[in-house]
């Protein structure tokens, strides 16, 4: 564990009886209660347009609930200024659906962001960075802009931007939705290994066969607006 | 053949680099339409403020040049009377004028040299002595401790009747406030433009900052604070505003060598208004030039405050 001088225990996230409602509708989530264990490993299954995407919007932030506690990393995040907010973000990785590549951006840039962001000094991670897209397969497209590569290749390229920071939290919404069973695997086997080495993943996906390759994994299951644990 | 290829081709790359290099130092992407006609309309708008001040700054040097010309010399007119020889009238109050403390030298205009002022008004005249010209004495006085000039008026025209001391007060005071008039107005006008060179940014920052959205959102999940995302906005239109400024600037200080330059070949100098200022080549003088530079760099720091505030208040607004 010397790679990782400082992991976190207990609890990331916590939801208590969280409830959100777009505009004046029905609820979209209604009593959800869970919890994120530090290195843990959790699937976030449902049926499309059970609000899977929505439910890692609330942990990111990218959504306030209307009513409940979220906490993160054991704050509070009901009154959350935002250097604190941006403290937080900066122990999560987050893997959208649509990947949210920079298009004016390089693979490695867009790959190399979060660490940019932080002030760090380019020479201290390329090594690293370059590396990472090797591992992922990207280390022929370095320089190719996100918009030349396939959907597959997009989507690792935006694994690669969660995974660069070693955060605590891998957030990933169907990180093998556009990608061959034997790739699906491969990605799956990154997403392992940085469990292994410290970080809590979340991975919402519909994809049963995903599931099944994880054992240990923890299975929640949003339906009908409420989440449960599955079997 | 192979030397020119090879420059071209090192141009090329340098090109490329320097463009590798300012593309990843901006995350946020930029519109080079937008960018040049921001660029534009502050050039624009800095050359008219850069012409006003650097006009302001002429007419103010002027005016105090002129003033201190003025007040150095004084007039005394002496108009012909009936019954009295005017060239005795002007000996005496030539005399009490060169016995009086304070004053330097003493001129009478001679009875050609009227004629010769009167010229342009009245063209060249035939029969001088026939006409009964006022007679003219240039005095000149220390300005630095100059006579009391209410009492040498008194007592000239108790000496000669029909002599009368004029001390140019009144155009001096008239063209004090003409050139005071001019600086205000300048400084209203500079203080427009200002304001609608900020309102540009504003707009083009907001334009800017909408359009980037989505990156500003993936910025913030990724880990940058406002602060960063603000500096990647800020200082791209910090500097599209002083390259706007700057190009301005430069526009507005050949524009003024240029009308040097068409003063100097149509009339013979360089100066449009006749007076002694300036450096007398077609070249802006230095006050000028540190006019349009210190207007230029207010456009920059304008430029630079519009966008930072613009960028705060709309980062706010997204998540």
């Amino acid at each position: 564990m010397q790679d990782f001088p400082y992991r976190p225990v207990g609890e990331l996230v916590r939801f208590d009886n969280v409830g959100l409602r777009y505009g004046v509708g029905a609820e979209t989530l209604t009593d959800v209660s869970f919890s994120i264990e530090a290195h843990s490993f959790q699937f976030l299954t449902g049926a499309s347009g059970t609000g899977k995407t929505t439910l890692l919007r609330l942990i990111m932030q990218g959504l306030k609930p209307t009513r409940g506690t979220i906490t993160l990393f054991g704050e509070d995040t009901t009154d959350l200024g935002k250097d604190r907010l941006t403290a937080l973000r900066r122990r999560m990785g987050i893997v959208f659906q649509d990947f949210r590549l920079l298009d004016h951006l390089t693979t490695y840039e867009n790959v190399a962001l979060p660490l940019k962001v932080r002030g760090r000094d380019e020479a201290s991670y390329r090594a690293e960075v370059v590396e990472l897209l090797r591992w992922v397969g990207l280390g022929d497209l370095m320089d190719a802009p996100p918009a030349i590569l396939s959907g597959g290749e997009q989507q690792r390229a935006s694994i690669a931007r969660a995974l660069v920071t070693q955060p605590d939290l891998l957030l990933a919404d169907e990180p093998t939705g556009n990608v061959d069973p034997s790739l699906a695997r491969r990605l799956l086997r990154l997403f392992i290994e940085m469990n292994r080495s410290g970080t809590a993943v979340f991975i919402a996906t519909h994809d049963i066969g995903l599931m099944d390759q994880v054992r240990g994994a923890r299975k929640l299951v949003l339906a009908d607006r409420h989440l449960s644990v599955g079997a | 053949m192979e030397t020119g290829s090879s420059s071209i081709q090192s141009v090329g790359a340098r090109l490329v680099w320097w463009r590798r290099a300012n593309r990843t130092n901006l995350l946020v992407a930029a519109d080079p339409v937008t960018d040049r006609a921001l660029v534009a309309v502050i050039a624009i708008l800095t050359f008219i403020a850069a012409l006003t001040a650097g006009a302001a700054e002429f007419s103010t040097r002027t005016a105090a040049r002129w003033q201190v010309m003025m007040a150095s010399e004084v007039t005394v007119q002496v108009k012909p009377q009936p019954s009295r020889v005017i060239d005795s009238d002007l000996t005496r109050a030539a005399d009490l004028l060169r016995g009086t403390e304070g004053v330097t030298s003493v001129r009478i205009y001679s009875r050609e040299d009227s004629a010769k002022l009167l010229e342009p008004w009245l063209g060249a005249l035939a029969n001088v002595e026939a006409l009964p010209l006022p007679r003219l004495i240039a005095v000149r006085i220390d300005s630095a401790k100059p006579p009391d000039l209410a009492a040498l008026g008194q007592a000239l025209t108790a000496a000669v009747p029909g002599a009368v001391l004029d001390d140019h007060r009144s155009w001096t005071r008239r063209f004090s406030r003409l050139a005071d008039t001019f600086l205000v107005g300048s400084a209203a006008a500079l203080l427009l433009v200002v304001l609608a060179a900020a309102l540009a940014i504003v707009f083009a920052t907001r334009g800017a900052m909408a359009g980037n959205r989505d990156i500003i959102a993936v910025l913030h999940f990724v880990g940058a604070d406002d602060g960063y995302i603000a500096r990647q906005f800020q200082g791209h239109f910090a500097l599209l505003g002083l390259r706007g400024g700057a190009i301005g600037g430069v526009a507005a200080l050949v524009s003024v060598a240029a009308l040097r330059l068409i003063g100097l070949l149509t009339l013979g100098s360089a100066d449009l208004l006749g007076a002694s200022v300036g450096t007398g080549s077609i070249f802006p003088g230095w006050g000028m030039v540190t006019v349009v530079i210190a207007v230029v760099i207010l456009v920059g720091v304008v430029a630079g405050l519009a966008s930072r505030m613009t960028v705060h208040r709309t980062i706010d607004q997204i998540a």
